[in-house]
């Protein structure tokens, strides 16, 4: 049985564990007594918030239960926030503003005043263990001074920096910007980069080795690469030891490419070692990185269904963590630096997907892998589903982005992108991000739906349902994938490959017949065409220009320093040992396209499935 | 009768959104048209290539990663620049392609844009009316291989219309016709590997011999209503390039692995001066027998995958006697072993000197394709 196969067991013995506890409490007096009287002792902890309107609310929601067999049902099969098996949440509290004094608000004579002065002055406040905002805005446009110009706009109010950036389709496919065909393509759709001077621009400004300082990479194929030109330019700026204090997360995520977005460059399995090289390597050197981000979105974008998005991501997971595992880096290690990404759609599905991803994850890590709590963690990143975003009558957008927000907040997410109403044709433009991010704001500091109380919308009875459902079918796909020999038998044999296509040509189908309605399109269409009124951003011919003439200034002042790296690079990789190290000396003088082509040579190209 | 329409889809240079290609493609094939996916991340030069051998009467290209613009542009000039301006050019985008593009684009010759909403019964009704009819007469071809595909094209029309008779320097004995080429034959079961193991066997051939060149004629299914996918291209990276001629065929209703026009194509093929021709069928059973005795091809591949079933399979399977080379692919499979001994049994029996190898075609450099390759390329076997 491989490890897959042993995570539907080990869920499959934890719920019967659950169920085990609950007859327990309902027929060992002494244990349900004892439940009893943690359950009371949880209940009055907890800290009372009053809303401006002068409503007393406790801090954390829970059912309201005085039974045993049901209190061990709670604890045991959900967990309060911030336990195992984290159903609820990965922390005890979340996007909770602090609390409102009973006492200063009586003192105010009932008038409803929030504190602003004592928020602003950014009083301490130990009771909020998140203090970073939960927004991190995905960007990347033209080239390198672009982004960061918009970097810098985007992070203007904000006390965080944390920079999500997306990288152009050359750059995604580990090409250069003076490679055949791309002109036109270049800082399309995300921001070029081709040389560590590039990567120096981009983060221009920010201060890399700075807790307050962020950066997010949207890259998989590549990744490696990528991640050594972050070092390089890190190094360039601040000096090596800024190295260990680098925050950040990289994509590296090679299964979903493969099984979803084509951006894979080597075969899967030379991917898979260059991936595990970074890995080895950031564990030790970059404590806080996060090397690899398992992503369902671009799953979900492809068209698969919610469970399967949900299914794939947590046994792609599994899969990493047993490959990183066998290459001998301990699982404690590893494990708390390894996050996820997912898709927020408006099927019913999203009401739990990430709630029972968390718990199916906690307890494979746990029991399968031996994982400590802090490496039980799916800590996770959601953004609003691009796929339901359309053209037509696009001002809907908003109204999609925002429901699927409520349901990513509701799913306890822990950092959330909410996507632009003009994404449909472009690359977003100012005017649509920031009403993207203001939903977000309106939601979580606006409204009382998640700023007072802990799971003030979890554990309905609809949401119940959906969990269980959700869980069954979750495990069903690991059973199929174990059944074909795994996860890395099963995207050889193109398995999850197919599956999405499916689902893909279904949801169309049903858009098409009308099964699944869609405002603007198949319901309340308008007689005429609306020709959206949308300021493009498209990157002009002079900047392609320009990318491609420094980029041939850069190979030509380092060309015989890059041939000594490349031939090094190919015998390393060419041998079996770590590649990383010698990437990061050959990042410092060789572009990417170099890299790509070199390592190519060596390994092979990846070989398309369709 | 006539031919069904044949269009080439591809999506652009560093663009991976396949979702909507895939989903039209199997529309256009359930409506009759014979689709030759080329994949995504396709260069201008990839496609154009692509579409004069396949002689295709349009390119449907579909862009979700910018750029737009230039991409279409350029298809469209050079297949100007390559004499091939009969074959059209129309393609999509969702929401990315806005109407102002849109009218560039149209502008500079592309026929069709659609935009976010359009129904796949819309798509679909555009081919048949639009490349349904009958080509008008085509301009002298500029190079030799677009001569080659338009003969191509007419053999496969004779047999649509069932007209074999008034095909033009029709070769009624291939065995005496001029020979230019070495034909080798590769058939198996589906899932094998032929098609990675060709591609593989090609990235060989152009990376030790400078200048010769190489034709593959390669098969793939026709479904009910006579459409049909034709996609080996997208996975076969190697191929895509100026020294070798591929053509992508449907079986139009023909069992056994082949088209009706196969041979005649064949032999085509075989007198224009490729150092090597490939044929490859579509996946076949156990009774499948391509490749006659005595026909046009010079050495038979069998491609096997490990997963055949029980010892007695193998009895079954009528190419095991017949082929020149037996190839064990994916021996990296666990069952690799076993199915090695059990076929090198199978092939003593038959007293001949047929050579059994294993490969990983999946894997760079991998000896046993090495040693295939050497096999292949030595005249005297």
């Amino acid at each position: 049985m491989s490890k897959l196969g042993r995570v539907v067991e080990s869920v499959e013995n934890y719920n019967k564990f659950v169920l085990d506890q609950v007859k327990r409490a309902r027929t060992d007096e002494k244990f349900g007594r004892e439940l009893l009287g943690r359950w009371i002792d949880i209940k009055a902890k907890i800290p009372t918030t009053r809303t401006p309107t002068g409503l007393p609310l406790p801090r954390l929601a829970l059912p309201e239960i005085d039974e045993p067999g049901e209190i061990a049902r709670y604890l045991y099969g959900e967990g309060l926030p911030g336990e195992f098996p984290y159903l609820n949440a990965a922390y005890r509290e979340m996007y909770l503003e602090s609390v409102r004094e009973i006492e200063s608000f009586e003192k105010t004579n009932g008038r409803t005043r929030p504190e602003p002065a004592r928020r602003g002055e950014g009083a301490p406040d130990k009771k909020i263990p998140q203090a970073e905002e939960p927004t991190r805005l995905f960007s990347g446009l033209m080239l390198a001074e672009d982004t960061n110009e918009r970097f810098h706009y985007l992070t203007r109010h904000q006390r965080t920096h944390r920079l999500s950036t997306a990288f152009d389709g050359p750059t995604l496919y580990g090409i250069d910007s003076d490679a055949d065909g791309v002109f036109g393509k270049i800082g399309e759709g995300g921001v070029a980069i081709d040389t560590v001077e590039d990567m120096v621009r981009l983060y221009d400004g920010f201060d890399l080795g700075s807790p307050n300082f962020s950066a997010s990479m949207t890259i998989s194929g590549p990744a490696p690469i990528i991640m050594a030109m972050y070092i390089a330019a890190a190094k360039r700026r601040f000096g090596p030891k800024v190295v260990p204090k680098l925050r950040g997360t990289i994509q590296a995520d090679i299964f979903k490419e493969v099984q979803a977005q084509n951006e894979t460059i080597f075969p899967i399995e030379p991917s898979l070692r260059f991936l595990t090289d970074m890995v080895e390597f950031t564990t030790r050197e970059m404590p806080r990185w996060y090397p690899i981000s398992i992503s369902g979105y671009h799953i979900g974008e492809a068209g698969s269904t919610p469970v399967q998005q949900a299914a794939y991501t947590l046994s792609n997971g599994f899969a990493y963590v047993e490959m990183f595992g066998g290459r001998g880096i301990p699982v404690d290690q590893f494990g708390p630096r390894l996050s996820f990404f997912l898709d927020c759609g408006l099927d019913a599905e999203y009401i739990a997907l990430a709630r029972v991803s968390r718990r199916i994850w906690a307890i494979g890590m746990r029991d399968v892998f031996g994982a400590g709590p802090k490496a039980q963690l799916y800590k996770l990143h959601t953004q609003t589903s691009g796929r339901s975003l359309i053209a037509a009558e696009f001002k809907n957008n908003l109204t999609r982005t925002a429901a699927e927000l409520v349901l990513a907040y509701m799913n306890a997410t822990n950092s959330c992108h909410s996507n632009s109403a003009d994404e449909p044709f472009t690359t977003p433009t100012e005017e649509w991000i920031r009403l993207a991010a203001h939903g977000q704001a309106i939601l979580l500091e606006e409204s009382g739906i998640f700023k007072h109380t802990m799971n003030m919308l979890s554990g309905s009875p609809g949401m119940k349902a959906v969990e269980r459902s959700v869980e069954a079918a979750i495990l069903d796909e690991f059973r199929e994938i174990e059944r074909l020999g795994g996860v890395l038998s099963a995207v050889e044999e193109r398995y999850q490959r197919s599956q999405i296509q499916n689902a893909a040509h279904r949801y169309e189908q049903q858009i098409y017949d009308g099964i699944r309605p869609i405002v603007g399109l198949n319901r309340y269409r308008d007689g005429d065409e609306e020709i959206p009124e949308v300021k493009l951003v498209r990157t002009p011919r002079s900047k392609q220009q320009l990318q491609v003439d420094r980029l041939a200034k850069f190979k030509k002042k380092n060309a015989e320093k890059a041939k000594r790296a490349l031939d090094k690079l190919a015998e390393v990789a060419d041998g079996g040992e770590n590649v990383f190290p010698t990437l990061l000396d050959a990042a410092e003088v060789c572009s990417l396209g170099q890299i790509t082509g070199r390592l190519q040579e060596v390994v092979g190209r990846f070989r398309p499935m369709v | 009768m006539s031919s069904p329409i044949r269009i080439l889809t591809a999506v652009p240079i560093c663009d991976g959104h396949d979702s909507a290609i895939n989903t039209i493609n199997l529309e256009f094939i359930r409506h009759g048209i014979e689709v030759i996916y080329l994949g995504y991340h396709r260069s201008v030069s990839d496609i154009v290539r692509a579409a004069i051998q396949e002689d295709v009467r349009a390119i449907g290209i579909s862009s979700y990663n910018g750029g737009h613009i230039e991409f279409f542009a350029e298809v469209v000039n050079l297949l100007r620049k390559k004499g091939a301006d009969d074959i059209k050019v129309f393609g999509g985008g969702g929401g990315t392609i806005t109407h102002d593009d849109a009218a560039i684009m149209k502008g500079k010759g592309v026929e069709e844009v659609f935009f976010a909403g359009t129904s796949l019964e819309e798509m679909v009704k555009f081919v048949h009316q639009r490349y349904g009819k009958l080509r008008g007469k085509r301009p002298r071809p500029k190079s030799g291989d677009q001569e080659l595909a338009r003969g191509l094209s007419a053999i496969e029309d004779a047999y649509a219309k069932r007209k074999r008779s008034t095909l033009k320097g029709r070769i009624r004995n291939p065995q005496s016709a001029i020979r230019t080429s070495r034909v080798i034959g590769f058939t198996g079961p589906g899932g094998a590997g032929k098609t990675t193991l060709i591609d593989e066997l090609v990235l060989r051939f152009l990376n030790r011999n400078s200048k010769g060149r190489i034709a593959i004629l390669s098969h793939d299914p026709s479904v009910v209503g006579e459409g049909a996918l034709l996609g080996d291209r997208a996975t076969m990276i190697n191929s895509q390039d100026d020294r070798v001629f591929m053509r992508s065929m449907a079986t139009r209703g023909q069992a056994g692995g082949l088209s009706p026009a196969t041979r005649d194509c064949l032999t085509r093929l075989a007198q224009s001066n490729f150092d090597y021709v490939i044929i490859e069928t579509v996946g076949t059973g156990q009774e499948a027998m391509p490749f006659q005795k005595n026909g046009i091809v010079d050495l038979t591949v069998l491609v096997m995958n490990p997963d055949y079933g029980s010892r007695l399979q193998l009895q079954k399977i009528v190419m095991l006697d017949l082929a020149d080379i037996v190839v064990v692919n994916k021996s990296d499979l666990q069952r690799a072993r076993t199915a090695h001994t059990e076929i090198e049994q199978r092939l003593e029996q038959n007293r001949r000197s047929q050579r059994l190898i294993d490969t990983v075609a999946k894997r760079h450099r991998d000896p046993g394709v090495d040693k295939l390759f050497g096999l292949i390329t030595r005249k005297e076997l």
